[in-house]
């Protein structure tokens, strides 16, 4: 065995995250850790990483009992993370990045670039990467950015790599070129823990499986051996209901009417209308324009041409302020950064949107009436706290996201712009996430979907809008097929790993 | 808890060792209260200080629009404006000092470091201009009630100084504007997309910051019982120094009133025991400076502690 956890675990204060992770990962395997939100699969990882120490178990490592202080004692012994915040230098290279902190140096400590440069590019010609050396990584997508990490973590010989969520935010060729490259780590005899909430893609990557739930492992078997509902058995501990599909409602009046909205080269005459009662997807790859179109509807981004009409009035928003008061919320996609205040209690962040509902005479504020608030939407969206003034930064991923949703479904809308709602979001609470949209579709919300699972779309959405390069090619009813969707999504997949520059 | 707790432990050590070291002086009704005048001005700062370093922010002109504020309202006194009316002046004058700091910052969209390094050379220069770098003296003697008198036994300026903190404390705890100002400190992208007016609320807060160091102003010029245009260099830094050991964090999104206020108190017994017990003026000096990174250094250590 090349890894091997034993009886791990770990407390946080008073939260226990870990009662007891055994896992044991053998070398040329790629090994998928699966659990609900807040099971305990990020801690367990942090805890091989060296990010985290255990409280108790022991580590064994090729055999020998390990224990690491820092992530640096991780690394040495040859175990590397890929994170999914990127912690990676943005103002340098790529082949820069790759050696940082290992630099070939050479008299005086100078740096011995070329030399550098040249075994950068040999590795990334070896596996085939889909970047460049000399590239400055700020200029990365997510994906470019996660491949550099691995590229990292091949060039220091590591031969036990961790994965925590590595697809979520990625296009489909991104993911199937992080499959591709997991496939050759397997070849290469590199052991590999991967985390992952897509069911969908366990079988084209994994070999064996172990399953966490409430900081324990409950199951653990090769992947030939058990079926999907087992799996999700195992991990949620009790039956789950058939597959969601929503029940479409007659839609009432035009909510939101966009026409011809452009704001070059990201968006072209984009034009489409929403009901109230209605969910509409909008479904393509990564650069699409889908993340684009809400912006610039929440007033992030100006539009240069274009009008918005809410409710049949036309407006300009200029500013999510301005958004807000016409009743259009965005829920974003990179919710930690732009959705989170980490160092504020829950409720705080849940009203934070809406503080007019928690204050009395308008500006004093009602913490009785906010706890209450923040405990029933906690209890609705399922979030695994402790209590609404635990810190929102202690909230393991997929909590700190239904944290970010909630906070826009207590401040309300008449529109609301949901950018991939689902991802990083457990099995499931998934379902949740489709039960409120519908709840809100109901009471007479108009919303739009983007997301880039395809499942999700075709079980919720009334129709389905498809962008490609900044354009709508085309709208298909709820109940079409992914490879409709494709087929207008891909007319020509760049899928670059370079993202735009807005020129 | 306990690391927590490390401020209010100190001080409490700090005021149990003095009293044993120096019980007939240091406990004495005039030393305590000379404590309390003494600090008043720095504490009234820090408490702005405080609602600043929350929202993310920092201001490096307290010092200067605390002589500003103290020149305006002595000028209008010695111009024979009754005592109230130079009062409002000063705290006035600092709060617009404040807005312009605040405005600064978020219109041009310049890091409040620079803003308010600049705005410290603009006040202090005009301060020295209006003034002709002279102090003002005619001032009414009823003035000195409000740094040197008492009011039912205690210090009047403890009365201002409790009132105060009182207000911000409501403020950042029980208000919107408190509430913005930790979400904007914490995550200003975050409180951006909350539909949050920022840039509203920030200039607020600098200018709240202003109003209470223009008040500040106003106590120092009483006690000196002159308009100085060059009082208050340096005291920024104590500002600062008072919020951040008592666990506000430079980082935005953290911070108290209560924290403050013991932060300012450990400086101010820090400075008299020294006095006390003959220590010279520039050992205190490292002295002060070394509890700051000792007490930012155990804080560190809690949240490290807790967040990993
Ligand atoms: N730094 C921390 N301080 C306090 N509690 C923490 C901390 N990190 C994690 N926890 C708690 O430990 C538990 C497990 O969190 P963890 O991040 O390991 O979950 P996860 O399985 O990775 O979930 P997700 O799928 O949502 O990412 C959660 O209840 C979380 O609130
Ligand atoms: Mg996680």
């Amino acid at each position: 065995m090349l890894l091997q956890l034993t009886a791990i675990q770990k407390r946080f204060g008073g939260v226990v995250a870990l009662k007891n992770g055994n896992l044991a990962v053998a070398p040329g395997e790629v090994h998928l850790l699966l659990g609900e939100n807040g099971a305990g699969k990020s801690t367990l990882m942090k805890i091989v990483a060296g990010m985290h120490q255990p409280d108790g178990g022991e580590m064994l490592w090729k055999g020998q009992k390990v224990s690491f202080s820092k992530p640096a004692d991780a690394s040495a012994v040859g175990i590397a993370m890929v994170h999914q915040e990127s912690l990676l230098a943005p103002h340098l290279s790529v082949a820069e990045n790759i050696f940082l902190g290992r630099e070939e140096r050479r008299a005086f400590g100078w740096v011995n670039r070329p030399r550098m440069l040249d075994q950068a590019r040999r590795l990334i010609e070896e596996h085939r990467f889909p970047l460049h050396a000399d590239w400055r990584v700020e200029k990365l997508s997510p994906a470019g950015k996660q491949l550099v990490e691995i590229c990292r973590a091949i060039a220091h010989g590591s031969s036990l790599l961790i994965f925590d969520e590595p697809t979520s935010s990625l296009s489909e060729s991104e993911t199937q070129e992080v499959f591709r490259i997991v496939k050759t780590l397997r070849e290469r005899k590199m052991g590999v823990i991967y985390i992952t909430h897509r069911l969908e893609e366990l079988r084209t990557v994994g070999d064996r499986v172990t399953i966490l739930r409430d900081g324990e492992t409950v199951h653990s078997c090769g992947l030939n051996e058990i079926t999907n509902e087992r799996i999700i058995q195992h991990m949620v501990g009790r039956e789950l209901g058939s597959m969601y599909q929503r029940s479409a409602l007659a839609p009432g009046e035009e909510l939101l009417r966009v026409e011809g909205l452009t704001r070059k080269p990201l968006l072209h005459n984009v034009s489409f209308q929403v009901r109230a009662g209605e969910i509409v997807g909008m479904a393509g790859l990564v650069g699409a324009g889908r993340t684009e179109t809400c912006r610039a509807l929440f007033g992030l981004d100006q539009a240069e041409a274009g009008t918005v009409h809410i409710a049949g009035q036309a407006v300009t928003v200029r500013s999510p302020r301005e958004a807000v008061e016409q009743g259009i919320a965005l829920i974003p996609e990179d919710r930690q950064r732009t959705g989170l205040a980490t160092a504020l209690p829950i409720g705080h962040n849940l009203t934070i949107a809406d503080i007019g509902k928690v204050s009395r005479m308008g500006f004093l504020l009602d913490h009785a009436r906010e706890r209450g608030l923040a405990g029933e939407y906690a209890r609705k969206l399922r979030i695994k706290c402790e209590s609404p003034r635990q810190l929102a930064g202690r909230l393991s991923g997929g909590n700190q996201q239904k944290v970010v949703i909630a906070k826009w479904l207590v401040r309300g809308a008449r529109v609301f712009l949901f950018d991939e709602p689902t991802r990083g979001i457990d099995v499931g609470a998934k379902v949740e996430v489709y039960e409120v949209m519908d709840e809100l579709a109901r009471s007479g919300a108009a919303i739009l979907m983007v997301s880039s699972e395809l499942p999700e779309l075709l079980q919720v959405a009334d129709r389905i809008l498809v962008m490609r390069q900044g354009r709508i090619t085309g709208e298909l009813p709820g109940r079409t097929t992914q490879e409709e969707i494709m087929k207008l999504a891909t007319l020509h997949d760049g899928g670059a790993l370079l993202e735009e520059t807005a020129e | 808890m306990i690391q927590r707790l490390l401020p209010f432990l100190t001080l409490i050590a700090l005021f149990v060792g003095l009293s044993i070291a120096s019980p007939d002086h240091f406990l004495s009704k005039t030393n305590l209260s000379s404590v309390v005048r003494q600090t008043a001005v720095i504490n009234l700062m820090a408490l702005g200080m405080t609602l600043v370093i929350i929202s993310g922010g920092i201001d490096l002109s307290v010092g200067a629009i605390l002589a500003m504020g103290g020149l305006m309202g002595t000028m209008a006194m010695a111009k024979g404006q009754p005592i109230l009316v130079g009062v409002f002046l000063g705290v006035l004058t600092g709060c617009l000092c404040g807005f312009l700091n605040g405005f600064l910052t978020t219109r041009l969209k310049i890091n409040p470091f620079i803003v308010t390094l600049g705005t410290l050379g603009i006040l202090r220069g005009t301060t020295l201009i209006i003034s002709n770098g002279l102090p003002v003296h005619e001032i009414p003697a009823a003035f000195s009630y409000l740094g040197e008198g008492n009011l039912v036994g205690v210090p009047f300026v403890l009365w201002v100084l409790v009132i105060c903190a009182v207000v911000v404390h409501v403020i950042l705890e029980h208000t919107r504007l408190g509430r913005y100002a930790f979400s904007i400190g914490s995550n200003p992208d975050a409180a951006y997309y909350a539909g949050i007016p920022v840039a509203f609320h920030t200039t607020a807060v600098y200018a709240i910051c202003g109003m209470l160091t223009g008040l500040g102003g106003m106590i120092e010029a009483s006690r000196l019982m002159t308009g100085q245009p060059t009082a208050g260099q340096g005291y920024e830094l104590q500002a600062i120094a008072a919020v951040v050991i008592g666990g506000g964090s430079l980082r935005g999104g953290e911070g108290s009133v209560i924290g403050t206020l013991v932060g300012a108190f450990i400086m101010g017994l820090l400075a008299n025991g020294s006095d006390l017990l003959g220590i010279s003026p520039y050992l205190q000096q490292a002295i002060i400076g070394a509890t700051i990174i000792l007490a930012v250094s155990f804080d560190e250590l809690r949240k490290r502690k807790m967040v990993h």
